[in-house]
């Protein structure tokens, strides 16, 4: 018999006088020892799935129908207490963001203790504070933090983002659940670490013996994590099956659509990007740039961001600048903007403007909800660039012209953003850009905010746009296989400086660069193939290069950035 | 499902918030048909009939007579005007004020922030009572120069504010792209950041007009009143209560108007609040 059992469930959200019923007839099952994966994009249901098993959804959700059994039991049939107390010891979540989920005034072990303590009360066992802690402690060394002493004694901001994730996850482990439910796990950190983290979690459910439903919009790490997977889609479940059988023969259109999304890293499908044999637009000789501390006290030097930047881009190339989060890349492209004057070196551009353009680069941000004024139209947003390219009366004509460019509808231009989707909004985004007629588009991580099949609409837009306008881009991002079939020539940064440069193709087949290798490998991929052709790395270079494991208490995440 | 509609909807199901509009509505329809809603629109004027002077509520006069004889219910009623006036003059001056020094602050940084900033610490730490007595002193006693006083304090409310509002919107992209976009620091200001500071200013704004109404009231109780015999709210109390307790009508229609429009601002201020679901 499976230990979790979700039979026709159909489960529907009221507001604003409204009901939208959001979960479908949802059936599924969980094994003992089993790994499930629900694969889904925004809104398709899989949040609600995992938090109706937890029992927390919010006030305004009703369960129309359906049951739930765990290990037998009707979950919708036990008081409030019984469903409590299920809670950490039945199942346990591992929550998504490591980043926001601890409370920055507590340490550590007053989380992890305050969760215990209540369990334990809930379940009727008397326990002492120091039998608590030595259960805490044993549970921190099972997610690989290794000096779990300093640990529990420190703050959360003391720790990394992988480490707190590591402890996320030891905080579901607490009371030896059966299951977990991991909801996108390590999503918020970088590729490296969440590969880590993908590790930890595999074994864990093995050693434990555990069952997992992983639920996550990322194909590569449900390859990675799962026995059988289930996709959702406007919540409904439109295919279920072994791993093997979903990825290697997909029956659905919807899960053909998804695995076509995904950008491959070797094989066949990858696509090489022509190299320009054009001037330079923009070269960059050894820039250095050193963020000085401000205030009343100086104290020292400042922290030093980049150094040693040589970078040409050739007009009508894409160039990709890749690195994790902290490694200078937004710095980098800030100076090439012009918005930071470098402390050292040169930057030299060779361009000119077009004729009414006030600037020869524009830039597309990665986050279209924050990059669009929430309280100005579209026709608004685009009017501001066009008030320096265009006569007032070509103004109306070019505005429809620029959302043809961009593939949306005239109408749109009297919605306000907060009407539009995410691609939506990154269009709009892209026709402020154009509508300044740059030559350069600094593109940053363009994509990283949008769903998987909707990325690659967008980034088949922009290589369309270019190819018509005659544009160069310069593109940031942490996404190694977006960039190996988007860039025609990539450099990677690693705290500031620029270890690899080169042609995709070149970097990928023949990484010279150990970190490099780290990166590459950590990706999660679609295939066994793909997986095969992946560099290795040995654990010295593992140790050397990427964040570390846990052992020692490091220096502030944030401190990098 | 617009933004606009959900605030509607919000607003238009929280009974309190609803009370308030209505309220309000009922204060501003009250004064501006005064003299059609009154019974004796005569008296504000210097009217005097000594036969009828502290006559007790009656069918003819709903709320009694003063020491003058004088219908109160009618002389409430056109104090709201007065009320109103004051709400109007004071935040007609300070709120843009005080929006457009903070967002300058908010906006430009360095030294624009630290001299805006610092200027209005220096105006929030003046009490206005004692703002308001000591230019009531030096100038006439008039409730006009006392709610001057107050307009000289009252912008700082709204800079800081509004400062706030700007300093985090300032850091969001769309400002950069804007002035990627060629946008220069007025277009910034007045279309980009001015109208995400709408739905706070707003809100703080019905918050000030109950507060004015309120301490306009208590500047013309202590002293500070219109020229006489226009009627205003706070001088009315404070002529009743020389005659309390006997003659308890005289402040009792006066006081409670002031605290009918107080609450009907503040109510509708807190669901303005929910509404656009802003701090304020």
């Amino acid at each position: 018999m499976a230990l979790l059992d979700v039979k026709g469930l159909n489960i529907s959200f009221s507001g604003y006088g409204q009901t939208r019923q959001v979960l479908h007839d949802v059936s599924f099952s969980v094994g003992k020892s089993e790994r499930v994966a629900l694969i889904g994009e925004t809104g398709s249901g899989k949040s609600v799935t995992a938090k109706a098993i937890l029992g927390t959804l919010p006030g305004n959700a009703s369960v129309d129908s359906g049951a739930i059994a765990f290990d037998g039991l009707d979950l919708f049939r036990q008081s409030m207490a019984e469903r409590e107390k299920l809670k950490g010891t039945a199942f346990s979540i591992i929550m998504q963001d490591p980043l926001s989920s601890f409370n920055p005034v507590f340490r550590i072990g007053q989380h992890l203790d305050d969760v215990m303590y209540h369990a334990d009360r809930r379940r009727g066992v008397v326990s002492s504070a120091r039998e608590r802690k030595a259960r805490i402690l044993d549970t921190l060394r099972k997610v690989q933090l290794a000096d779990a002493q300093r640990v529990y004694d420190a703050w959360p901001f003391e720790l990394s983002g992988g480490m707190r994730q590591r402890v996320l996850i030891a905080l579901a482990l607490l009371h030896r659940p059966r299951m977990l439910i991991a909801d996108e796990p390590g999503t918020a950190l970088d590729v490296t670490t969440q590969d880590e983290i993908l590790r930890l979690i595999n074994r864990l459910v093995d050693d434990e013996g555990l069952s997992l439903l992983m639920i996550t919009h990322n194909l590569g790490v449900v390859r990675q994590t799962a026995d059988r997977v289930l996709v959702m889609r406007h919540g409904v479940i439109v295919e279920q099956g072994p791993l093997a059988q979903v990825f290697d023969a997909p029956q659905d259109q919807y899960t053909r659509d998804l695995m076509a999304a995904v950008p491959p890293l070797y094989g066949p499908g990858v696509t090489d990007q022509p190299v320009s044999d054009m001037p330079p637009i923009l070269t960059l000789t050894g820039v250095q740039k050193v963020y000085s501390k401000r205030g009343l006290f100086k104290t020292g030097e400042g922290h030093l961001a980049v150094d040693d930047i040589n970078i040409k881009v050739a007009h009508g190339e894409i160039f990709g600048l890749a690195g994790e989060s902290g490694s200078g890349k937004t710095t980098v492209a800030r100076m090439m903007m012009g918005l930071l004057e470098p402390t050292k070196g040169k930057i030299a551009v060779n361009g000119t403007p077009a004729t009414g353009a006030r600037r020869l680069s524009q830039i597309v941000y990665q986050n279209p909800g924050t990059s669009l004024n929430p309280k100005r139209t579209v026709a608004q947003t685009l009017a501001v660039p066009l008030a320096h390219t265009e006569a007032a009366a070509d103004r109306q004509a070019r505005m429809e012209e620029l959302l043809t460019l961009v593939r949306l509808p005239v109408s749109f231009l009297s919605k306000y953003p907060h009407e539009l989707s995410g691609g939506q909004k990154q269009r709009v985004a892209i026709a402020r850009a154009l509508a300044a007629k740059p030559r350069l588009i600094i593109l940053d991580e363009p994509t990283s905010a949008l769903d998987v099949s909707v990325q690659k609409t967008v980034i088949d837009l922009l290589l369309e746009l270019r190819e018509s306008l005659g544009l160069t881009y310069v593109i940031i991002s942490h996404d190694l296989s977006l960039m190996r079939n988007f860039c025609s020539r990539i450099a990677i940064m690693l705290k500031g400086r620029i270890v690899e440069q080169g042609t995709p193709a070149e970097v990928f087949a023949e990484t010279r660069h150990p970190y490099t290798r780290a990166l590459i490998s950590a990706i999660p991929v679609l295939t066994e193939a793909e997986q095969a052709q992946k560099p290795t790395v040995t654990e010295e270079e593992r140790a050397k290069f990427l964040v570390p494991t846990g052992a020692e208490v490091s220096a502030p995440a944030g401190a990098a950035e | 499902m617009t933004a606009a509609w959900m605030g509607w909807y919000r607003f238009s199901r929280n009974p309190a918030a609803i009370i308030g509009a209505l309220i309000v509505l009922s204060v501003l329809v009250m004064a501006a048909f005064a003299p059609l809603i009154t019974p004796f629109p005569e008296h504000v004027g210097s009217v005097v009939d000594f036969r009828n002077r502290h006559a007790p509520p009656s069918s003819t006069n709903w709320m009694g007579t003063d020491k003058a004889g004088r219908d109160i219910f009618t002389r409430t009623i056109f104090g709201f005007r007065v009320s109103l006036m004051l709400v109007f003059g004071v935040l007609v001056i300070s709120v843009p004020v005080g929006a457009v020094l903070g967002m300058c602050a908010g906006y430009f940084g360095g030294w624009a922030e630290k001299i805006i900033t610092g200027f209005t610490n220096v105006m929030l730490a003046m009490p206005p009572l004692v703002m308001a007595l000591a230019i009531g002193n030096v100038l006439e006693p008039t409730l006009v120069n006392a709610m001057f006083a107050i307009t000289l304090l009252w912008w700082t409310w709204h800079a800081r504010l509004v400062y706030r509002v700007t300093v985090s919107v300032a850091g969001e992209d769309f400002i950069e792209a804007a002035r990627l976009a060629g946008a220069g620091p007025v277009h910034i200001l007045f279309r980009e950041i001015l109208p995400n500071c709408i739905a706070v200013i707003s809100v703080k704004t019905t918050l000030d007009a109950a507060f004015v109404i309120l301490f306009g009231a208590t500047l013309s109780f202590l002293g500070f009143g219109v020229k006489p015999p226009t009627p205003d709210l706070g001088s009315m109390v404070a002529d009743g209560r020389q005659f309390l307790p006997e003659k308890w009508w005289e402040v009792l229609a006066p006081g409670f108007a002031v605290f009918y429009a107080t609450l009907g601002f503040n109510l509708l201020g807190d669901g303005l609040r929910d509404m656009f679901d802003v701090e304020a």
